[in-house]
């Protein structure tokens, strides 16, 4: 082994097997039809890509949330953080939205981030929710710790679920005293929190294959609040 | 010890019960009135579960009713009811009902009989 | 009285802005003076409908800065708190302005800038309407009132979810061909109740009432000019004549109305309206209605004559209330669509009421529109101010 490749394996975490999340599909309240799943490793670009506009916009917290998430996903694509998750939703192939976390260690989640990019249609609900059945019955943990960055967001999970205060703990996301989704509180929120339907109609799944960026203009419109072109 | 019943109010002159309270009788114009204390039965004539909380509540959801209560006026108040039903019988009780800041408010509330 | 007539207007898009209250004021008042032409003509009088500005965006007095920033000094000018009747209550003063020979023109722009806060904060600043010892501090809020009035609804006349749902389902698809709609984004009955996801997509807020039941919480503006009518037929090409007004209260506390599915207030003020005007529901070609929630689109459209009592379900299943149906409700999406920025809705209504009946409602003209009905809602239905506009072809 060379130098280098010794080095590599000093910095690069234990390669584990994260067990795959079972692809779902979820109607909207348009009527459209959204795809939930994982992500590879060398999708990893084509997020960054999709992200990097946000990292300047302030509104909504999006400028922190993005740059963290941008963060931790690089970190996941060069093995630079153990046992990283991502799940997307896509809507014909369109990236609609993105969460992600990781396992910190057996039976416990740390919950990362949620990011939107379309409004208005309960995305970040589902895709929140999909990500807590990932770790809670995919992973198969006891409990998932949760922090936020937007308060009234945090809030309406916090009293949804509900989340348990778990202060004693720090959260990875800067420290912060850390919220908690246990096992039990989560079998019992499932039937109104956890929607989607398995297994996924082939020919759905292949339209996800590819993750589309959404155009400029959607995001200006969605995510800005800019006025969309009068129809 | 602080009152925290709930009264409405009796016209001198025509006898009216209201709930809330005016200061002009809406039957018969009157302006003097003895207090009545807002108690005993009542028939529940809707409720609803509320969601989207002011900041004061820190629970999921709220259960609210209108209830036709047998002393002769409606009223409004928390439904302390599992199971909730259009026309079922309750009866009013007295408890906290709002924290506002540190005070704690007193107000009308609904259990089954 | 003289007759008056309304001469221009405008608005901004309803939404979610990052200008401020007095910015969004000036932006339609701008529009609907422009559209208005009155060439030499000087504003007389400037009514300015808002409900929060004092709570949210903690400016008061905001009728004197609009002057001031329209450079409209010295017209006369107040402000008119009316809660989520102020726009037509704005309206109503400036009408009596000019019917009066007091003014002879006269802006009237009702504006909120509620997304200055949050949305509890919002829910809270709206549910401020409620009586304070009967209601609020049992946490009454105003979707809470309609939560209750609709499973009233529900028991006695026969109002189904789906009904719920084809409102709103009616109204965003009109909101699409509303360029100053608030909501851009189309529905589906298997989305919000039919399919299992609908549970997240749509949960209850008040139940009965769910997600989409109820209207957004916005921003915006929306202006009139009003002038009278033998002036008006001087300059513009269409003047709307304000042909009916009526207002009518009930009792604050919702519980203590005597029939509680009965909207009595919008019985009155409509039959007002409708008797000043010498017209009838008939009459009427397209109808603007306050939908804060679904329910109240089908309650009202009954309450004021439009169908029998109990009936107003039935006419929404036939189509009869769709754009292209006999007569269309809400054909800008209403508070549901086009969104519900307080002070703005009552005088938004007949903005739109207007471009109707002038044939400037793009694709969401409704054909001939020649009269057209409005209902400005306030508090739970305790204070409703209902209008009827006829076009005076020249």
């Amino acid at each position: 082994m060379s130098t280098g490749n010794e080095l590599e394996a000093l910095l690069r975490p234990p390669a584990t097997e994260m067990p795959p999340y079972p692809p779902k599909v979820i109607t909207l309240a348009s009527g459209e039809q959204m795809v939930v799943r994982q992500i590879e490793r060398e999708e990893v670009s084509t997020l960054l890509e999709a992200i990097a506009p946000l990292l300047w916009v302030e509104r909504d917290f999006y400028d922190i949330v993005a740059a963290r998430l941008f963060a931790e996903l690089l970190a996941f694509k060069r093995y630079r953080v153990v046992d990283e998750y991502c799940l997307v939703g896509l809507i014909d192939g369109v990236l609609a939205g993105i969460v992600n976390g990781r396992e910190a260690r057996p039976e416990v989640g740390m919950s990362y981030h949620t990011l939107t990019l379309r409004r208005g249609l309960r995305i970040g609900a589902h895709l929140f929710a999909a990500k807590m059945e990932y770790h809670i019955e995919v992973l198969g943990e006891k409990e998932v710790l949760i922090v936020a960055e937007s308060p009234i967001g945090f809030r309406r999970w916090m009293i949804e679920y509900p989340l348990e205060k778990k202060s004693e703990v720090q959260h990875e996301l800067g420290g912060v005293p850390s919220w908690v989704l246990t096992r039990e509180t989560y079998l019992a929120a499932k039937p109104r929190l956890v929607a989607g339907r398995r297994p996924i109609p082939p020919e759905l799944l292949e339209t996800a294959r590819k993750i589309l960026l959404p155009e400029e203009e959607t995001l200006r419109v969605q995510i800005l609040g800019e006025r969309g072109r009068a129809t | 010890m602080m009152d925290t019943s709930v009264y409405g109010s009796r016209c001198n002159a025509c006898g009216k019960v209201s709930y809330p309270a005016h200061c002009v009788c809406p039957e018969c114009g009157g302006g003097a009135f003895e207090p009545v204390e807002i108690s005993g039965e009542g028939t529940v004539l809707t409720y609803t579960d509320v969601y989207a909380l002011p900041l004061d509540y820190a629970q999921r959801y709220l259960r609210l009713g209108m209830v036709e209560l047998d002393l002769g006026v409606r009223a409004t108040g928390q439904l302390l009811d599992e199971n909730p039903e259009v026309g079922k019988r309750v009866r009013v009780a007295i408890g906290v009902v709002r924290q506002s800041d540190e005070k704690r408010i007193y107000g009308l509330q609904f259990v089954p009989v | 009285m003289r007759q008056v007539a309304i001469v221009g207007c405008g608005m901004t898009k309803f939404g979610r802005s990052d200008v401020s209250l007095l910015e969004l004021m000036c932006e339609s008042s701008l529009g609907a003076l422009r559209h208005a032409d009155l060439g030499e003509r000087w504003v007389d009088a400037v009514y300015v409908a808002n409900m929060g500005a004092a709570r949210l965006n903690k400016q008061t007095a905001i009728a004197s800065a609009l002057v001031d920033r329209l450079s409209l000094f010295p017209a006369m000018a107040e402000s008119v708190e009316n809660g989520p009747a102020s726009g037509a209550s704005a309206f109503k003063n400036g009408f009596l302005a000019v019917a009066s020979g007091m003014a002879n023109v006269v802006l009237v722009t009702g504006a909120e800038k509620m997304r200055a806060v949050n949305n509890l904060e919002a829910t809270d600043f709206v549910a401020s309407l409620t009586h304070p010892e009967a209601e609020y501090i049992y946490g009454v809020t105003l979707p809470s009132l309609a939560g209750m009035f609709t499973r009233l609804c529900m028991e006695r006349f026969g109002v189904t979810a789906e009904h719920l749902a084809m409102v709103a389902i009616k109204n965003q698809e009109n909101a699409l061909k509303n360029p100053f709609a608030h909501i851009q984004q189309r529905i589906t009955m298997e989305g919000i109740l039919h399919a299992p996801e609908a549970v997240v997509n749509n949960p209850f807020v008040a139940d009965p009432l769910r997600l989409y039941d109820c209207c957004p919480v916005s921003d915006g503006a929306a202006s009139l000019v009003l002038c009278a009518l033998d002036l008006a037929r001087e300059f513009c090409p269409t003047p709307i004549r304000v042909a009916g007004i009526g207002q009518a209260t009930d009792t604050h506390a919702v519980h203590e109305r005597p029939d509680p599915t009965q909207l009595t207030a919008v019985h009155l003020a409509a039959e007002k309206a409708f008797s000043m005007s010498g017209l009838s529901p008939k009459d009427i070609d397209v109808v603007e209605l306050h939908d804060a929630f679904t329910i109240l689109e089908i309650a009202e459209s009954e309450a004021a004559g439009f169908f029998p009592r109990g009936e107003g379900h039935v006419a929404l299943e036939e189509g009869t209330t769709s754009l292209t149906g006999a007569l269309p409700i809400n054909p800008s999406g209403g508070l549901k669509g086009r969104g519900h920025p307080v002070g703005a809705t009552g005088v938004a209504q007949l903005v739109e009421l207007t471009w109707q009946l002038r044939g400037e409602a793009d694709a969401r003209q409704v054909k001939d529109a020649k009269s057209g009905f409005a209902c400005n809602f306030g508090g739970f239905g305790n204070n409703v101010i209902a209008t009827v506009l006829v076009r005076e072809d020249s």
